[in-house]
């Protein structure tokens, strides 16, 4: 659409949203794609809404705080972008106007400390672990809580386990047949550590190494999303410096949102220094599920046990893996490739679950009214076996199919890749 | 008018933008009064939202309501009259004429909440709000082994009151017919806020409503019919090396008796596009692309008429692939369902026409089209649903690199040749702004004032989206320039 975005005084980061906005028509095929949409019913929380709101705040022609609402229950789930035709970049333009528009925001004291509270707490799976078991201990009086604090509570699940130390280096089993480099993650190792365990079970068994590089921290993702882009930037760099592409055949991660992250690298830096380094550094990453299916396809995946039973496996689709980074087939091969599993396609499967990110915890209604709708559209496929690619999924889904009283296990795609190889399924 | 022409009323006091909750004019005070404060929006930052739809962008409106039932649509209609202010209904704004694109300061009425919608298998009809889901219906209807065939591009987006507004074609019509050949009956709301249920008998006013842009009344619901699925379907897909040579394979496959449910076509830019998109494997390097489906309940006639269609397309020097599963059937129609958005990759914006004109002249119409798009210097495509002649050529540009009254001249040469070989300028999008200037050519003046006297007779204070479909009753001029 025509728009008069400065974009001299906005810099690198006014090319890519004027860029973006440029590309849309307004054609409306987003709007049965979006979430928020979906639940409100009004044009200024659909994706084309709210880039017309983004435009003319950045032209100057709307304050920042009357967009702000509108904007800010934004999923950042990216499903209007795998409905566009036209190509929309909404995912970037979205982090780019967040990390623009922050340091312009009126905020609350409270509101401010309760951001500031969830980046640090977030990337940091120590701290991240002993909050989730005060937290744990504390479940019995969230009812006492503000709706504010109530909401992580809920997500916690009934147990938090102990967190497990992954060894720096994972050598391959048999013949080495490649060395990939792991991004680690922060929350899922205080609350969800099998997920590691199992990958590097997993890529050990078919002959890949597997090194957990030093100084490496958080992708990044949740500062960037959030509009706290100096800090997001400063992850960055400290991945970059952390990740050598030249010395692997990969760079995975297990957390749709956190690969996603990483895929965004050269974005960020975009007009910055260290350019060059995030596109060498982004074309290496690959999620788990990416980088497995290549293997199932080329013959090269260890075949899995059989199942003990027929299992019906819904498989969740998370945002970050089919629409960021575009990522379904894979994750749903390597799963049929276990004898005796059936995937399930699950209703309305492109619709998000409402965890994105710390979404749940900023805008918690609206994420409980997803994740009520998620569990139950997954519940209806009557499945054995829950499997999705992203932690913020998993404690979402698993809060509420609990809530709505299954006992159905929701464990991690390559977790169940690992039970098969065990025999446990 | 150019598309897009972001409206500002000259002159008017920049009125700062308030904070949420206080009403910024005295209809959006008396509608929140009214109405309470969920049905109606009346701060800036919510009203800027409603005044586009997929091809232009209009006057902010000075309130927009959300009615929830027809007695609320009832409520803002009185409202608005009382105040003088005028009436814009709008769906999902995907519609391509500038419809549901305010011209003036208007009350803007979005039917996106009115989702009631009800099944009734044993009489094969659907009673539908009409802010309902074009899709949802024939998803609704399915499982009682019904659908509802009218199936513009647009349909997981536009609403039946849009479908109604436009009376919308789409892939399924060419055997199947448009939506107005679905409709039943009709609650409509007249410019004084009475509601009325009209049939299809005398005087079918329902008729006269349907396709007229919101202009003559608000539609609030509507009885469609449905109709059970064709048991089999076949899918194809032809490509040639230059896009005449479609036309005449068109020509020539239904001539020989072939009766297609679905014949579309897009030329190379179109194919280009929609496989930067998808990437599902499109022959990029075809001038021209068909997709024909036959159908029927006795598969050896849909066999033959794929025979026939397949005949055509040989002989006119085309390249045929077959579907083999449902799936790639299913992705060659997504495919042709992209291809207006997935234009946007070739230039931020469009002019875009919806020509129809006899089938025998397709081939020299879409050549003549061709040229006069490789004279111009303009990026010009076009596609369409060609079995029955409707085409959208499409004109791209950026204004920062194209001049608007570059694009206009083009398309007024272009609505030319639609009319040089007796052809008309709408088939299915509306005239909405987009055509209006050249309505005066398109249509003789005796006509012209049947037009203004129904409209007249149904909208005597033209409160009801003012400034669409007909010219000024008292301007000479051909047509204006923007």
């Amino acid at each position: 659409m025509n728009n008069e975005i400065p974009v001299q005084s906005l810099g690198p980061q006014g090319e890519v949203m004027a860029h973006a906005v440029d590309a849309c028509v307004h054609c409306g095929f987003c709007l049965p794609a979006c979430p928020t949409y979906a639940i409100l019913g009004d044009e200024m929380d659909s994706p084309r809404g709210r880039i017309v709101l983004m435009k003319e705040v950045l032209e100057g022609e709307l304050p920042l705080a009357d967009a702000a609402p509108h904007l800010d229950r934004c999923l950042g789930c990216q499903a209007c972008v795998s409905a566009c035709p036209s190509g929309v970049p909404y995912g970037e333009l979205i982090t780019s106007f967040r990390g623009w528009s922050e340091p312009l925001r009126e905020r609350s004291p409270f509101d401010r400390a309760k951001r500031a509270a969830i980046l640090k707490i977030l990337p940091a799976p120590r701290v991240f672990s002993v909050a989730a078991r005060v937290g744990q201990y504390a479940k019995p009086l969230a009812p006492l809580l503000p709706a504010a604090l109530r909401a992580p509570m809920d997500l916690l699940p009934e147990h938090v386990p102990a967190m497990q130390p992954n060894a720096r280096v994972t050598p391959a089993r048999g013949r080495k047949r490649g060395r990939v480099a792991f991004l680690a993650g922060c929350a899922q190792q205080a609350l969800a550590p099998n997920f590691n365990a199992a990958t590097l079970r997993v890529l050990a068994r078919n002959g890949i190494e597997v090194v957990i590089p030093e100084g490496q921290g958080c992708c990044g993702a949740a500062a960037l999303h959030t509009g706290a882009r100096d800090e997001a930037l400063r992850l960055v760099r400290q991945n970059l410096r952390a990740f050598d592409p030249d010395e692997y055949d990969a760079i995975l991660s297990n957390a749709a949102g956190c690969g996603a992250g990483l895929k965004e690298y050269p974005v960020v830096v975009h007009g910055l220094e260290g350019e060059e380094r995030a596109r060498a550094f982004a074309a290496k990453v690959q999620d788990i599920s990416e980088y497995l299916g290549k293997l199932l396809r080329e013959g090269d995946l260890e075949r899995p046990m059989p199942t003990s039973r027929p299992l019906t496996v819904a498989y969740h689709d998370a945002c970050h893996l089919a629409h960021a980074q575009k990522i379904r087939l894979a994750p749903r091969e390597l799963l049929r490739a276990i004898p005796g599993v059936t995937v399930a396609e699950v209703p309305e499967g492109d619709l998000c679950c409402g965890s994105a990110g710390t979404y749940n915890l900023e805008q918690p209604e609206l994420a409980n009214q997803l994740g009520v709708r998620k569990a139950g559209n997954i519940l209806s496929t009557t499945p054995d076996l829950i499997a999705s690619g992203n932690i913020g999924c998993h404690t979402q889904i698993q809060s509420h199919v609990r809530r709505q009283g299954s006992r159905v296990p929701v464990l991690h795609t390559v977790e169940v890749l690992d039970l098969a190889y065990r025999g446990e399924l | 008018m150019t598309p897009e022409k972001v409206a500002s009323t000259p002159g008017s006091p920049a009125r700062g933008p308030r904070s949420n909750g206080v009403p910024d004019s005295p209809l959006a005070a008396e509608l929140t009064r009214t109405l309470g404060p969920k049905k109606v929006l009346s701060a800036r930052s919510e009203r800027l939202n409603y005044r586009y739809d997929a091809i232009q962008f209009g006057e902010t409106p000075l309130a927009v309501v959300l009615p929830e039932s027809t007695a609320d649509v009832v409520t803002a209609v009185r409202a608005a009259r009382a105040a003088g202010v005028p009436v814009v209904g709008r769906g999902a704004a995907s519609g391509l004429s500038g419809g549901a694109a305010p011209l003036r300061e208007s009350l803007v009425i979005s039917f996106t909440r009115m989702t009631r919608l009800e099944v009734f298998p044993e009489r094969r009809e659907a009673r539908a709000q009409s802010g309902v889901v074009t899709l949802s219906v024939t998803e609704k209807a399915r499982p009682h082994g019904l659908i509802y065939p009218p199936d513009p591009a647009s349909f997981r987006t536009s609403t039946i009151g849009g479908n109604l507004g436009e009376n919308a074609g789409g892939p399924m019509c060419f055997k199947y017919g448009v939506t107005g050949d679905y409709v039943k009956g009709l609650e409509f709301v007249d410019e004084g806020g009475e509601v009325h249920e009209l049939t299809r008998d005398a005087y079918d006013l329902a008729g006269l409503l349907i396709g007229s842009e919101g202009t003559l009344g608000l539609i609030t619901e509507a009885t469609l019919r449905l109709t059970p699925p064709p048991r089999y379907t076949r899918t194809l897909m032809a490509s040639f090396p230059e896009v005449g040579e479609a036309a005449e394979a068109v020509s020539a496959a239904i001539a020989a008796g072939a009766v297609p449910s679905k014949l579309e076509f897009m030329d190379r830019a179109c194919t280009n596009a929609v496989e930067d998109f998808l990437a599902i494997g499109l022959p990029r390097e075809a001038g021209a692309v068909l997709l024909v489906d036959t159908d029927g309940d006795d598969l050896e006639t849909v066999e033959e008429e794929r025979a026939l269609v397949e005949a055509a397309c040989l002989r006119a020097g085309g390249t045929v692939r077959r579907a083999a599963t449902d799936a790639e059937s299913a992705a060659l129609w997504q495919a042709r369902r992209s291809v207006s958005p997935a234009l946007g990759r070739i230039r931020p914006q469009r002019m875009n026409e919806d020509i129809v004109v006899p089938r025998s002249a397709l081939p020299d119409v879409v050549r003549e089209i061709r040229a006069l798009g490789d004279a111009s210097g303009l990026p010009l495509v076009q596609f369409g649903h060609i079995g029955d002649g409707n085409l959208h050529p499409n004109i791209l540009f950026d204004p920062r690199r194209e001049s608007p009254a570059a694009v206009h001249d083009l398309a007024h040469e272009i609505a030319l040749v639609a009319i040089r070989h007796g052809g008309v300028l709408s088939g299915e999008h509306g005239i909405g702004t987009m055509k209006r200037p050249f309505m005066r050519e398109a249509v003789d003046p005796v006509t012209l004032g049947a037009l203004w006297s129904v409209k007249h007779a149904l909208d005597p204070r033209e409160l009801l989206n003012p400034g669409k479909i007909l010219p000024d009753e008292h301007e000479d001029a051909p047509h204006a320039h923007p």
